[in-house]
């Protein structure tokens, strides 16, 4: 059996997803024995290697990553998005929220025009995503896990349920008993519930349920306190591609 | 209203250990056993943890995170590691320590029962029973909070079934009543400990448990039979998350999904089960994307139904134990005696008409 | 409750026994035919109806019915279509490969409440297969039933599976055998349109009818009610459900249709029962 030809590509991103993979350590070279990997780098390439794998991350934000997004997916048989940018638009997505010359200026300053961008999207706007490892940064079992299934022929089995379902096996400290809010209800599980199991709450940065209630949650965070916009920003600081019927809320 | 709890612990057998004493007791049973009692965790909360130290033990505490059945239904279970090249497994042992539950409150071990019944029943689970073998139990009594109604299900804060001890606090220390022979045994064995024998001396004081469910505990099944199309499920579910937490955190609740779980060598792995939960969304999803409880309503509707009617018709008791878990819990705030009295009402209301 | 009082056995509830692959066959672009041999010439020894779960390590266990007859022996066979984790692992094995067999479970057809009457079976998609162990019982039992009358629809024409036993049971003159896709192609000569217009055509001594029906949960609805209007007694009408299903033994709970788990009381069931069941169609 010939190993899988595997690659990562790189677009708008924090970098953390990058940090994290390099944390692999001691699975990483376990992993170069059981795949190649072809491609790393970040710029378009012309020599039009075949990928069995891509990892994508980061988000879609110029014309020019339509363009190279466009080219990875025709050349590789399966795509997975790497990290809440490439999921979920994630942070970087926020800027959609505000206006785009005032982003650009912010950003970019007087260089503005040399910069064409376009609205913040989630891979899965432009381009099929097979399978995806949510998180911010990206949660290392779920990108062990998907990889082994891989590279194994079976299809990744992915959860669509709370993180206070690994919280609650787990037996955490609830973090709404010491008085704080928690988005760990309608956030879906996969993380092992890291952030509760450190004495903080979830801020939702692997995106929410398939069939999150939304009103329920506004209603939730309300009774921890939040006012109606704060309770909106949160939920949407790394979903602001999902829930779009907050859109406008003010 | 209220008769006397105390009457099946006044015919029993008792000793006074002051504080000092039990926790010495702790020590002694440590000895003998592998020890879980419930500790301090986090915050405000508290939980069932193997004890290293007697000190660590809290006597009184409104109830643990989990119940008991992580210690028989772990979480997360090897069910047998595999190797796909030669196509071989084998099964983890599952060692059968001794092992003695300290500090254990009426419901929990009633949920604990009502556990049993269910992996004995039909293809009996040796996982399971394995783990059970080899336990004891002493009882301590609690004060209700404002989420406790077991009283309301049928279970008193003094129920012994069970227990081989059960430990009732006075200001000083305990009174600690020897509910059978391995009890009696224990407490000979330790030889401290004042023996008491008339009571006058030690008034009890009866804890004061509101009777918080509208209706007798005996008719909650027929209400359930009643209540399927209610609208009662519907107005929940605007509210519910759908977070699994109140199947999690159940004592009776016991479900689990099975996955299999390969290594980075691609050769070796293990099959795996866990805790799963009829809330969840994967739970009734068949090939196809059919999901036969789709809507929250009708997976709220199903985790009462079991607690109230299902298993409750076939064991002939309620599987509820009224420990307020679900409710404590729930992020949403959803109270289960306010489900249920909401039931009653609507039921209530379905008699009336029938009568006009 | 004392220390001493529980002694458990060891029983393997969740463990499988590796098995062989003695034939592949492929039925369709989607479903293929596996012939299985249990180790040792070990007889599965079940009832039409019954069903096994399969798994291959790393990829998990599925629900297959088995679709053969328990008196074609000593093998027995699964049909199966690719839908996702374990069935694609499936499809990629070939002769002489080994997965991993749990069962015989469920309850099985009742044969009794079908002999010495006419027998009508109907079947949709794939649920031909869980059917075929019943229809090849009784025809291998052929004169222990009246007649015996067969009514198959599928979506299209290459849908269509065990072609050379539709082949056989068209020309045998001791089965009636109907047959209709929902969409045709340019070769398809036969009828066309829903299973449900195939039967008010059939001519049925009703009270002496039993019926076996196993197919996708939405056909049931329609299928009931075209028996209704035969005038079939809803007690002479048996049908297989499916769940989800993950232990087959009663205790992962994902099987349960109101009180009833799927896995021990079903999968088959008496029409007047599930009628009681506000889940179960
Ligand atoms: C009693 C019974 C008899 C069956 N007989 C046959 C048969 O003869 N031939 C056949 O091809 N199929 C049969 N099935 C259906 C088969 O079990 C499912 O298609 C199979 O479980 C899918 O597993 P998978 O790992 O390939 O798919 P997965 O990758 O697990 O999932 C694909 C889809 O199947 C759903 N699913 C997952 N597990 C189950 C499950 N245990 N039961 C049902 N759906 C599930 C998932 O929700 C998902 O939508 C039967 C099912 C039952 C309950
Ligand atoms: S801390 Fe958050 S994730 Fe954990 S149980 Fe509580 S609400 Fe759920
Ligand atoms: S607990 Fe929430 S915020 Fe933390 S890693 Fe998990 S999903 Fe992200
Ligand atoms: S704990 Fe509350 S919010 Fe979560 S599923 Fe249960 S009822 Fe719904
Ligand atoms: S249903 Fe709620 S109150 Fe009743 S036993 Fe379960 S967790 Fe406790
Ligand atoms: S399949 Fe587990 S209970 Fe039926």
């Amino acid at each position: 059996m010939s190993k899988p030809k595997v690659a990562f590509f790189d677009f708008a991103s924090c970098e953390g997803c990058q940090l994290n993979k390099l944390n692999l350590e001691n699975s990483l070279l376990s992993i170069l024995e059981l795949v190649d990997i072809v491609e790393f780098r970040e710029a378009m390439d012309d020599r039009a290697d075949e990928y069995d794998i891509a990892f994508v991350e980061g988000s879609i934000s110029t014309p020019t990553c339509v363009e190279r997004i466009h080219d990875i997916r025709r050349r590789s048989k399966i795509l997975v998005a790497l990290g809440a940018c490439a999921v979920q638009g994630g942070i970087n997505a926020l800027r959609n929220s505000q206006p785009a010359e005032w982003v650009k200026e912010v950003v970019y300053g007087d260089d503005k025009y040399l910069f064409p961008s376009i609205p913040v999207q989630p891979v899965s706007a432009v381009v099929k995503v097979d399978y995806e490892v949510r998180g911010c940064p990206m949660s290392t079992p779920e990108f062990l896990h998907i990889l082994k299934s891989l590279i194994l022929g079976r299809k990744p089995e992915i959860f669509d349920h709370a993180v206070c379902v690994e919280c609650k096996s787990s037996e955490n400290e609830c973090v709404l008993e010491t008085g704080m809010f928690c988005l760990g209800p309608v956030t879906r599980a996969g993380c092992g519930a890291v952030c509760p199991e450190n004495g903080q709450y979830c801020s939702g940065c692997r995106g929410y349920v398939s069939n999150i209630n939304t009103d329920g949650a506004l209603e939730m965070l309300a009774e921890n306190g939040l006012s109606r916009l704060e309770a909106v920003k949160r939920l949407r600081l790394f979903c602001s591609s999902e829930l779009v019927e907050l859109d406008g809320v003010k | 209203m209220n008769q006397n709890n105390f009457t099946s612990l006044r015919q029993l057998k008792k000793v006074f250990f002051d504080e000092r004493t039990t926790r010495g007791f702790i020590s002694f049973l440590s000895d003998r056993a592998k020890v879980i009692a419930p500790c301090k965790k986090g915050e405000n909360s508290y939980s069932f943890e193997y004890i290293q130290n007697p000190d660590e033990v809290v006597f009184d505490y409104p109830r643990t995170i989990q119940p008991l059945k992580k210690f028989f239904l772990p979480p997360r279970e090897t069910l047998f590691n595999f190797n796909t090249r030669e196509n071989s497994f084998s099964e983890p042992d599952i060692e059968s320590e001794d092992r003695i539950f300290f500090g254990v409150h009426a419901y929990e071990l009633q949920g604990l029962l009502r556990l049993d019944h269910c992996f004995e029943e039909g293809h009996p689970e040796y996982n399971y029973l394995r783990r059970r073998e080899n336990t004891l139990f002493i009882g301590i009594s609690y004060t209700p909070d404002d989420w406790h109604f077991s009283r309301s299900v049928g279970i008193e804060i003094e129920k012994l079934e069970g227990f081989c001890l059960y430990f009732e606090p006075l200001d000083s220390g305990f009174l600690v009543f020897i509910v059978n022979e391995a009890g009696k045994n224990l407490v000979e064995l330790f030889g401290k400990g004042a023996e008491i024998d008339n009571d006058e001396n030690f008034a009890l004081v009866e804890k004061n448990f509101r009777v918080k469910i509208k209706f007798h505990h005996n008719r909650l099944p027929q209400v359930f039979e009643n209540v399927y199309y209610s609208k009662v499920w519907e107005e929940i579910s605007r509210k519910c998350l759908g977070c699994g937490t109140c199947n999690l955190l159940c004592p009776t609740c016991y479900c689990f999904d099975v996955r299999d779980e390969i290594e980075l060598d691609a050769t070796t792995g293990k099959r795996e089960r866990f805790w799963d939960g009829c809330m969840l969304n994967s739970f009734a999803l068949v090939a196809g994307g059919e999901n036969f409880r789709d809507p929250l309503s009708s997976r709220t509707r199903h985790r009462l139904h079991r607690k109230f009617k299902y298993l409750a018709d076939s064991a002939g008791d309620l599987f509820c134990v009224g420990c307020g878990r679900c409710s404590k819990y729930c992020p949403a705030k959803i109270n289960i005696i306010d489900i249920i009295n909401d039931l009653i009402g609507d039921f209530a209301g379905q008699q009336k008409r029938v009568l006009i | 409750m004392e220390v001493e009082t529980i002694v458990t056995e060891k029983k393997e509830l969740y463990t499988p026994t590796i098995s062989e692959i003695v034939a592949v066959e492929t039925l369709t672009e989607t479903e293929k035919l596996f012939e299985i041999a249990l180790p040792g010439g070990e007889m599965l020894n079940h009832k039409p109806g019954q069903f096994v779960e399969v798994s291959i390590f790393g990829f998990g266990e599925a629900p297959i019915s088995i679709c053969s007859s328990p008196t074609d022996l000593p093998t027995f066979k699964l049909t199966v279509r690719r839908v996702g984790r374990l069935t694609a692992g499936m499809h990629r094995l070939k002769e002489g490969d080994r997965l991993g067999i749990r069962g015989p479970f469920g309850n099985g057809f009742d044969v009794e409440a079908f002999k010495g009457r006419d027998v009508l079976f109907v079947a949709g998609g794939i649920g031909l297969a869980p059917l075929k162990s019943l229809i090849d019982y009784t025809l291998a039992k052929r004169d222990e039933f009246r007649r015996v009358i067969i009514v198959y629809g599928t979506k299209n024409p290459a849908e269509i599976l065990f072609k050379q036993d539709i082949e056989i049971w068209q020309q045998d003159r001791d089965i009636e055998f109907h047959m209709t896709v929902d969409r045709a192609d340019a070769g398809w000569q036969g009828n066309t349109g829903v299973i449900t217009t195939l039967i008010p055509g059939l001519n049925l001594d009703a009270p002496e009818t039993a019926v076996a029906v196993v197919g996708p949960p939405v056909m049931y609805k329609f299928v009931l009610m075209s028996l209704k209007s035969k005038r079939i007694p809803d007690e002479n009408i048996f049908m297989s459900l499916e769940r989800r299903m993950k232990c087959g033994v009663g205790k992962c709970g994902h099987c349960q249709i109101n009180s009833v788990y799927v896995c021990q009381c079903g999968p088959v069931f008496n029409y007047p029962f599930v009628r009681s069941l506000e889940e179960a169609i």
